[in-house]
C-alpha cells in the first residue's frame, strides 16, 4: 500500500486541457472518490495515475517514489474499467491469472492466488466459464479479482458500478467498501454519481473542467461546499440558490424580494469584513420548514414567501418545487400536510444550515475569508 | 393488434419476393456451375439444357488424375502435382497476407504516427490498381532478381509469385483487419498493459485472438485469390497450377471437354467449399459487425 501524490499535474490533448494543474494527495489505505460530471477530466486523472497517459506537466508520486515517467507495468496498480475490459477469449480463470502469468509466477502459486481472490469475491464457481457467459455483476467481480490478484499498491476504479442495474449497484457498493477496508488497500474511485461517492469514499475530490473544486470528507463536502458548483452537484436534489441583497445596519440581514433573512453570527462577521452588496443564498431541500400560514411563523424567525409550483409525493416525504420570485427551489416537506399547486407558502430556512456564496466568484464566503 | 399482424404478413410477402429475385439473379450462375459439374460426370458435355446428353461416368475423373488429356492417351499431365502447386501458391499468399496485414492493420488502428491517414489513403489507392497494370514492372523486377541456377530459379518463381500476388491482396486486407482492431475497446488493451504485458504481447495474446474472425476472413480471401490467380502464375511461375493447366488446354484441338470439366470442377472446389463453410462469417464481415 502506498500513498499517492499529484503535484501540479496538467494533461492536454491537443489544445484541450483535460486536467488542469491538479494537486491531490491520497493517503495510504484511503478510499478516495473522484467525483465530477462527464467530461470533467476525472477519468483522465485516473489514467494518469495508472500510467496510461503521461502528464503534460507535473509529477506523480507513489509514497516518495516519482512514478511520473514509469510505464504502467512498473507501477503495480490494479485498474477496473467501466466496461470491465475482460479478455473475451479467455476463461475467467485465465483472465484472473493473466497478470500473474505475465509476471512469470510459478503455476502452482498462480493457482493458489486465483482461487484465493476468487473466493474473496465469491466467483469460484465461475472460473471455468467465458466472460460472455456471465452477468454484468459477475463480470464486474471478475474484473475486480483480476485487478486484485497481483496485489497492487493502488486499486483504481473507473465507474465500475455504472453498467449495473440500480439494485445490484447498491449491494455491490457496500461489498466494495468492506473489501477495500478489509484489504486496507489504497483505492481511487472515479464516479459521476454523487450518492456513490458519498456512500463509499473516505474523502471526495470534486472535479469540474479539469480543476479540483474541493477535497474533503463527504459530510464536509455536503454541508460546507466550497463553491456553488460543489453545492449544486452534490445532493439529490442539489442545493438551492437564491440571489439576495445585503442590508448593513446595527445587524446584517439578507433581502430576498420583500422578505428579510436573519443570519447566524458567523456570517454577520464575514459579511462585515467583505462588505458585499449581493450574495447568493444556498440551502439544501431538507433544511427548510414549509409553513402554510403566516400565523405558524415563530416570532423572531425570518421567512421567505413563495408559491408552490409542483408537488411530487415521494412516500417518505413530499418534494415541493417552489417559486421565489423568478427563482425555482426544491424543498422536502413532511407528507402529513396537504399541499397543492398555487398555494402561498412561507419558507423558514434553518439558519445554521444556510450557506452564502459570492455571486462573482461563486466561492462560499467562509472560504473567501480563510484564503 | 391488427396493425402488427398486417405488418408481419407484408414482410413475409416481401421476403418471398426477395428470395425469388435472388434466386432468379443467381439462376444463370447456378445453371452454369451445375452443367459444369454434371458434364464432369458425363461422356459428353451437357449443354443446351439437354438432359439426354448426360451419360453418367466417372472416367473423366480417373483420366484426370491419370494425367491424360483424352480417352485415347495423349500427353501425360501431372494433375496431382498441379493441384499441389496451386495449393502452395494459395497457402503462401494467405500466409504472407495474414502476416503482413495483422501487423500493419494493428499499427494503422492503434498507433499514432505521422502520415497515418495518408498511408491509409495510399493503401486504398493501391488497391484500386489492377494487378495487370503493374505486371510489366513486376516482371522487370522478376527478371532482374531471377537466380541463374534453374532449380533455384524454380523455387524462386514460387516465392516471387506468392509475394507479388500477396502484395495485391494486402491493401484490402489491411483495411479489413483494421476495422476489426478498431472494434476492440481500448480498455481491453489498457487492461493488458496495466497487467504488465508489453505492447507486443498485448498484440499477440489479447488483440489477435479477439480479431480471429477477421484473420479467418482475410486468410480465406487471400487463399482464394492465390488459388484462382491466372495472370501472375502464368507470367512468373515455372511450374503449372490448375488454372494454367486448364487455360493451356482449353483451346487444344484434341482436348476432351468432359475431362476439362472435371478439371474445372476440381479447380472450383475450394472456392465453393470455403464459401459454404464460412458464409455466415463472410456475410458478417461485409456488413461490418462481428460480435465479440
Amino acid at each position: 500500500m502506498v500513498s499517492v501524490r499529484l503535484e501540479k499535474v496538467t494533461k492536454k490533448f491537443g489544445k484541450v486541457v483535460a486536467v488542469n494543474n491538479v494537486d491531490l494527495e491520497i493517503e495510504e489505505g484511503e478510499f478516495m472518490a473522484l467525483l465530477g460530471p462527464s467530461g470533467s477530466g476525472k477519468s483522465t486523472l485516473l489514467y494518469l495515475i495508472a500510467g496510461i497517459y503521461k502528464p503534460t506537466s507535473g509529477k506523480i508520486f507513489f509514497d516518495d517514489h516519482d512514478v511520473t515517467n514509469l510505464p504502467p507495468r512498473e507501477r503495480n496498480v490494479g485498474l477496473v474499467f467501466q466496461n470491465y475490459a475482460l479478455y473475451p477469449h479467455m476463461k475467467v480463470y485465465d483472465n484472473i491469472a493473466f497478470p500473474l502469468k505475465i509476471k512469470k509466477v510459478p503455476k502452482e502459486e498462480i493457482r493458489r492466488k486465483v482461487f484465493e481472490v476468487a473466493k474473496l469475491l465469491r466467483i469460484e464457481h465461475l472460473l471455468d466459464r467465458y466472460p460472455g457467459q456471465l452477468s454484468g455483476g459477475q463480470q464486474q467481480r471478475v474484473a475486480i479479482a483480476r485487478a486484485l490478484v497481483k496485489e497492487p499498491q493502488v486499486l483504481l476504479l473507473d465507474e465500475p458500478l455504472s453498467n449495473l442495474d440500480a439494485l445490484l449497484r447498491v449491494s455491490v457498493r457496500s461489498e466494495l467498501k468492506r473489501l477495500q477496508k478489509n484489504l486496507g488497500i489504497t483505492a481511487i474511485y472515479v464516479t459521476h454519481d454523487q450518492a456513490e461517492a458519498m456512500a463509499l469514499a473516505d474523502r471526495i475530490a470534486i472535479i469540474n473542467e479539469g480543476v479540483i473544486q474541493q477535497v474533503d470528507l463527504p459530510e464536509v463536502v455536503y454541508n460546507r461546499p466550497k463553491n456553488m458548483f460543489v453545492g449544486g452537484f452534490i445532493g439529490n436534489p442539489p442545493m438551492n440558490f437564491v440571489e439576495a441583497g445585503v442590508e448593513y445596519n446595527e445587524t446584517v440581514k439578507l433581502i430576498v424580494g420583500e422578505d428579510s433573512v436573519w443570519l447566524p453570527q458567523e456570517y454577520i462577521e464575514i459579511l462585515r469584513k467583505l462588505k458585499l452588496q449581493k450574495v447568493v443564498l444556498g440551502f439544501r431541500p431538507e433544511d427548510v420548514l414549509v409553513l402554510k400560514d403566516e400565523s405558524q411563523v415563530e416570532p423572531g424567525s425570518s421567512v421567505i414567501r413563495g408559491e408552490i409550483f409542483t408537488v411530487e409525493p415521494m412516500g417518505r416525504e413530499v418534494l415541493l418545487t417552489i417559486m421565489i420570485g423568478e427563482t425555482m427551489v426544491k424543498v422536502y416537506a413532511p407528507p402529513t400536510q396537504y399541499y397543492s399547486m398555487g398555494d402561498k407558502v412561507f419558507l423558514q430556512i434553518n439558519p445554521a444550515k444556510l450557506r452564502l456564496f459570492d455571486p462573482d466568484t461563486t466561492i462560499a464566503l467562509e472560504y473567501l475569508v480563510k484564503t | 393488434m391488427m396493425q402488427l399482424w398486417d405488418v408481419e404478413v407484408k414482410s413475409r410477402k416481401i421476403e418471398i419476393v426477395l428470395i425469388l429475385a435472388v434466386f432468379l439473379a443467381s439462376l444463370p450462375l447456378i445453371l452454369n456451375y451445375g452443367l459444369l459439374i454434371l458434364s464432369s460426370f458425363s461422356t459428353e458435355m451437357v449443354t443446351n439444357l439437354d438432359p439426354t446428353s448426360f451419360r453418367p461416368t466417372i472416367d473423366n475423373w480417373i483420366l484426370l488424375f491419370e494425367g491424360r488429356l483424352s480417352v485415347t492417351g495423349g500427353v501425360r499431365e501431372d494433375v496431382v502435382r498441379y493441384t499441389i502447386n496451386t495449393a502452395i501458391v494459395a497457402l503462401g499468399v494467405a500466409g504472407v497476407v495474414v502476416l503482413v496485414s495483422v501487423m500493419a492493420g494493428y499499427a494503422m488502428s492503434r498507433m499514432n504516427f505521422k502520415g497515418r491517414s495518408l498511408i491509409m489513403q495510399l493503401i486504398l489507392l493501391l488497391h484500386a490498381f489492377p494487378g495487370v497494370a503493374l505486371i510489366i514492372a513486376v516482371y522487370l523486377i522478376f527478371r532482374a532478381t531471377l537466380p541463374s541456377d534453374i532449380e533455384l530459379a524454380r523455387i524462386y518463381s514460387f516465392a516471387y509469385v506468392i509475394v507479388a500476388r500477396a502484395a495485391l491482396e494486402i491493401p484490402m486486407s489491411i483495411w479489413l483487419i483494421k476495422g476489426f482492431f478498431d472494434r476492440v475497446p481500448w480498455e481491453v488493451e489498457w487492461a493488458a498493459i496495466i497487467d504488465g504485458a508489453s505492447r507486443l504481447r498485448v498484440w499477440r495474446e489479447v488483440m489477435l485472438p479477439m480479431v480471429k474472425p477477421g484473420i479467418a476472413a482475410i486468410a480465406i480471401f487471400a487463399f482464394l485469390a492465390g488459388w484462382e490467380d491466372l495472370i501472375y502464375v502464368r507470367t512468373f511461375l515455372f511450374d503449372r497450377t490448375l488454372a494454367t493447366y486448364i487455360e493451356s488446354n482449353i483451346n487444344v484441338e484434341f482436348a476432351y471437354m468432359p475431362l476439362l470439366a472435371a478439371a474445372g470442377t476440381l479447380y472450383l472446389l475450394p472456392t465453393i467449399l470455403f464459401f459454404i463453410l464460412t458464409q455466415r462469417l463472410l456475410l458478417e464481415t461485409s456488413t461490418g459487425g462481428i460480435k465479440g
